[in-house]
């Protein structure tokens, strides 16, 4: 039963609070990714788990036995480092049997367990090599072999792949996978790297400035954000966010409006300071929004900067004061940031500077809270009334 | 004619002055020959004063004693015997095992207690730190004839402390190695706790987060990875404090009352050799370079033997 629960899981320092009333229930055999930026409290939080850290305040429970004080090695967990941390004057044989040498394992069990592992992670035939002989990726899998000889309750995983080349780190990313399928055990993961938990994990802890943001499945929390800050970090490249005010029948900005029922809205009504949500890819040319179910009402933008990527085509768009063509002073008004990113076909007609009307995918458009940044609603409702939306585009286009 | 004389002289002290002038711009175009014969200049120097001594101890010990008096640089005789007489006038194989036996032990725990302090200095955080890390140092430096006489009155059983009804003596350490190995283990504490301080800090702290998990508790990460991998730091300390120990005098000295068979070191051996009416220099000059001989052995051989030893023991755990 490799469950972990943290309850009000609080880590202080001198001057900063690492930390900030965690709670995590994290079920046998789930794999959970923490992720968040740097400095965010994931890894002190798996520290906390791990028993390297004693937490200020709160309680730890692995496998259904209070932890919280109990030192690293009687908690029943094994740790994959960033830093891969084999024991540089042991060779791969020893570095791996170190844990069950320590516990009196005899010695037949001990080889056993061995071989099993270099088995599962395929580095037969280099147990005698010492750590500085292998590459990267070996010494990686021999620091996972090291974890999963103890048949731990939990295995903790700082970073493991953060060391590695990015073509290594994906494979070992696969390789993760399938390990946890062979040994059904909890892996509690900690990554910066929001691709690296989008893929892996069952479920996504994020954590900004030492509080969980949202714990969900990786596709809830790209289809649903808890709030901006997770719609920010989950998706690459990230959403956009464009602010603007809610009014009696839709949302308005500078520079367009997206006409929905905000009637619907529970808790918020015209004049509240709102920020629209859109990924990349859900922004599309007009041309293309005959595909779309819902499209909003098509808006001038003007190409910038264009990046192919091969497989896709990056596009930033400028959407604040195209009319002033020679007055661009007045664009600073806004911020800069405040570029629209779109994705569209890599065989899609794109011209440096060329205007374009575009439009959203109005089922995947995000409503955020100004100033909480708590998300409000995800997809917005089509107004009840089937306003002309070329009309309602002409209009919008004037307010400006 | 005249003037071809002179000219003549001319070229002859232009060519005198070429030597020289030669010479100083070949040096300056090539400094490298210059440092060179520096190099073995300077060298030879070091090399003379420091062998010296070793010279003129063999020297004397190969001298009868009879010849002794007003000594040239050159032996006179080849009196081996004195390399012999010296075990049968006195047990000066005792005094050898006692004071390889003292620095054994000392070094023994000053490696185990510089390692504990070492380990905290070197890895944890925690409010004064420095000063107290300065304060180890400043005793290294307190001179060893302040707690002499207090030391001594405690170690010959003459201190009382009155706990309550009872009164507790001063154990009787005189005469036993632990008058000695005590206030050597302090004197010679704040050296190792520093180099093993420097050592212990630079070891990764993943590593003992890795150990930790796999099962050691703090201290046994200590001895497990941490000392291992920092092997050549603890050879350093333990030869420099072997070798401190074993050259000691002051406590050496007064800390027995010469018997071998009550752990007086080498120095008691060699002063043995002068007796009240005849002082066999020979003799005495023969027992110093026995006395030497392992400390030779163990910094021209056993340094990298051990330094490589540590480590490829290490290495196979």
């Amino acid at each position: 039963m490799g469950d972990v629960k943290l309850e009000h899981v609080t880590k202080r320092y001198a001057d900063v609070t690492a930390v900030d009333d965690m709670n995590l229930d994290i079920r046998d055999g789930e794999f959970v990714t923490l992720v968040g930026p740097s400095g965010c409290g994931k890894s002190t939080t798996l520290e906390t788990i791990a028993g390297l850290t004693i937490p200020t305040e709160g309680t730890i429970t692995i496998a259904d036995r209070e932890v919280t004080n109990l030192p690293p090695k009687d908690r029943g967990i094994a740790m994959v480092f960033q830093n891969i941390a084999l024991f540089p004057h042991m060779d791969v044989y020893d570095n791996i049997s170190f844990g069950l040498r320590l516990r009196d394992f005899d010695k037949e069990e001990i080889e056993r367990r061995v071989e099993r592992a270099t088995e599962i992670l395929q580095i037969q035939g280099m147990l005698d090599r010492m750590p500085e002989e292998m590459s990267g990726g070996q010494r990686q899998r021999v620091a996972i072999g090291r974890a999963i000889v103890r048949e731990p309750e939990v295995f903790l995983m700082d970073e493991p792949l953060a060391n590695l080349d990015a073509k290594l780190r994906v494979h070992m990313r696969t390789e993760l996978q399938r390990l946890h399928k062979e040994l059904d055990t909890t892996i509690i993961y900690v990554t910066h790297d929001q691709a690296e938990a989008m893929t892996m994990s069952d479920r996504i802890a994020v954590l900004n400035e030492g509080q969980l943001q949202q714990i969900a499945a990786p596709l809830t929390c790209y289809n649903e954000p808890a709030n901006r800050f997770v719609a920010g970090f989950i998706g690459s490249p990230s959403m956009n966010f464009l602010e603007g005010e809610l009014t009696a029948d839709g949302i308005t900005t500078d520079d367009f409006a997206v006409e929905f029922d905000v009637a619907a809205l529970d808790g918020y009504g015209p004049g509240d300071d709102v920020t629209l949500g859109v990924r990349p890819e859900d922004v599309h040319l007009e041309e293309n929004a005959d595909e779309l179910a819902h499209p909003t009402t098509p808006f001038p933008a003007q190409n910038d900067v264009i990046e192919p990527m091969g497989d896709e085509i990056f596009v930033y768009l400028i959407v604040h004061d195209l009319e002033g063509g020679g007055q661009e002073g007045a664009v600073t008004e806004r911020d800069p940031d405040e570029q629209v990113l779109m994705s569209v076909d890599p065989d899609a007609d794109v011209e440096m500077d060329a205007r374009v009307q575009i439009v959203f995918d109005r089922s995947r458009l995000h409503l955020f809270d100004t100033r909480t940044g708590d998300a409000i609603t995800h997809g917005l409702v089509q107004p009840a009334s089937g306003v002309d939306q070329r009309a309602q585009g002409a209009e919008s286009e004037g307010d400006d | 004619m005249a003037g071809e004389a002179e000219t003549s002289r001319q070229s002859q002290e232009e060519e005198d002055a070429g030597l020289y002038e030669r010479w100083v711009q070949e040096s300056m175009q090539n400094p490298e020959r210059v440092y060179n014969g520096l190099f073995y200049v300077v060298t030879l120097f070091f090399l003379v004063t420091m062998m010296f001594p070793f010279y003129w101890l063999l020297v004397l010990a190969l001298t009868p004693n009879e010849q002794i008096a007003n000594m040239g640089l050159l032996p006179r005789g080849f009196n081996v015997e004195a390399f012999v007489r010296i075990f049968e006038l006195l047990p000066f194989g005792r005094f050898v095992f006692n004071s390889i036996f003292l620095a054994l032990l000392t070094t023994a725990i000053v490696l185990l207690l510089a390692s504990l302090a070492g380990y905290v200095f070197g890895r944890l955080e925690f409010p004064g730190r420095q000063p107290l890390m300065l304060l180890i140092l400043a005793i290294s430096y307190f001179p060893p004839a302040a707690f002499l006489l207090p030391l001594f009155d405690l170690f010959t059983g003459n201190v009382v402390i009155p706990l309550g009804p009872v009164a507790i003596q001063s154990p009787v350490l005189f005469n036993t190695p632990g008058a000695m190995i005590l206030p050597f283990s302090s004197l010679f504490m704040p050296l190792s706790i520093f180099i093993l301080t420097t050592f212990y800090a630079q070891i990764p702290d993943g590593l003992e987060d890795a150990a930790r998990v796999e099962g050691t508790t703090r201290i046994g990460a200590l001895f497990r990875v941490i000392m291992p991998l920092s092997a050549p730091g603890v050879a350093t300390a333990g030869i420099l404090t072997f070798i401190a120990v074993y050259n000691e005098f002051f406590f050496s000295f007064l800390m027995n009352d010469g018997q071998a068979q009550n752990w007086a070191p080498i120095v008691w051996g060699i002063l043995g050799y002068q007796g009240q009416y005849t002082q066999f220099y020979n003799l005495m000059a023969a027992a110093s370079i026995v006395g030497v001989l392992p400390v030779v052995i163990l910094v021209v051989i056993a340094q990298e033997r051990i330094v490589s030893g540590l480590t490829a023991g290490a290495l196979k755990e």
